[in-house]
């Protein structure tokens, strides 16, 4: 599940989960481009499991920020490993829209019940601009809910 | 007057489930005195008082004295650290990892 590290203005997000499938099943999940759509809910443009690739996805934008995620392949071991680096965001933004340099890696192992699938989101940075969270009352109660799974990972 | 308060103090503030009970009572509360958070609680007063002292330090609660009586509100820019880039992701993925396990079960039942 999700834990925060707590090296000082990086940090990660880990989330850890056994499938009841083969290593072939779920490696071919992350890296056909139709099935990592059906489950990402959104359908990356140009992906290929080769070193190298740029590709991207397109998520909701936010102010001056097109929405656009731009990746690249940076490891590929055939239902091993994949990772990929993840960045978007403006400079102008804060909070959800904000520069956004990050990596994404998928690390799969077989086990006995299935297939183990570890996902590490990590490059995320202290947010620096302390006048994004002006409007945070509006709805806040559901910021409370989000971050109670998020806090009870570090209990 | 508002402090910047890092994002590991408020995790560890809310990593204690009951200190996080505390504080979703307050939230869920205009205003709320130590007594009425003690009761129904199953906590003593005192490690009441313990807590909200902590989410006092963190940023995530302000209190205001009246006579006797203390009463605590929320401070909601006091999670604002957490609204970011972060915590989208660590919804998502939770999300895409449940789409995941759909997906799997269709594709290979």
């Amino acid at each position: 599940m999700n834990d925060v590290a707590t090296l000082t203005g990086h940090r990660k997000i880990v989330v850890d989960q056994v499938f009841p499938h083969t290593l072939d099943v779920v490696w071919k999940t992350l890296t056909t481009p139709a099935l990592m759509g059906r489950w990402l809910r959104m359908e990356p443009k140009g992906f290929e499991p080769k070193v190298g690739t740029r590709f991207t996805y397109q998520t909701t934008p936010a102010g001056q920020w097109d929405g656009v995620i731009r990746c690249e392949v940076l490891e590929v071991i055939a239902r091993e490993r994949l990772a990929y680096a993840w960045k978007g965001g403006h400079e102008d933004n804060v909070g959800y829209g904000s520069l956004l340099d990050t990596v994404v890696t998928f690390t799969l192992s077989a086990v006995e019940t299935g297939t183990r699938l570890r996902l590490v989101h990590s490059g995320f940075l202290l947010p620096t601009n302390e006048s994004a969270f002006e409007n945070m009352s509006k709805g806040w109660t559901q910021v409370v809910q989000s971050i109670d799974a998020l806090a009870a990972e570090q209990g | 007057m508002t402090e910047t308060v890092a994002i590991e103090t408020i995790m560890r503030t809310l990593a204690d489930p009951t200190r996080r009970a505390v504080f979703e009572r307050v939230v869920r509360s205009a205003e709320i005195s130590v007594g009425e958070l003690t009761r129904d609680s199953g906590v003593t007063q005192g490690a009441i008082s313990q807590h909200l002292k902590s989410l006092k330090l963190a940023g995530l609660v302000a209190e205001r004295p009246e006579g006797r009586k203390v009463y605590y509100r929320a401070e909601p820019e006091g999670l604002a650290p957490l609204v970011d880039w972060m915590s989208h992701y660590a919804v998502f993925w939770r999300d895409r990892f449940d789409n995941l396990q759909t997906l799997l079960r269709e594709i290979d039942p």
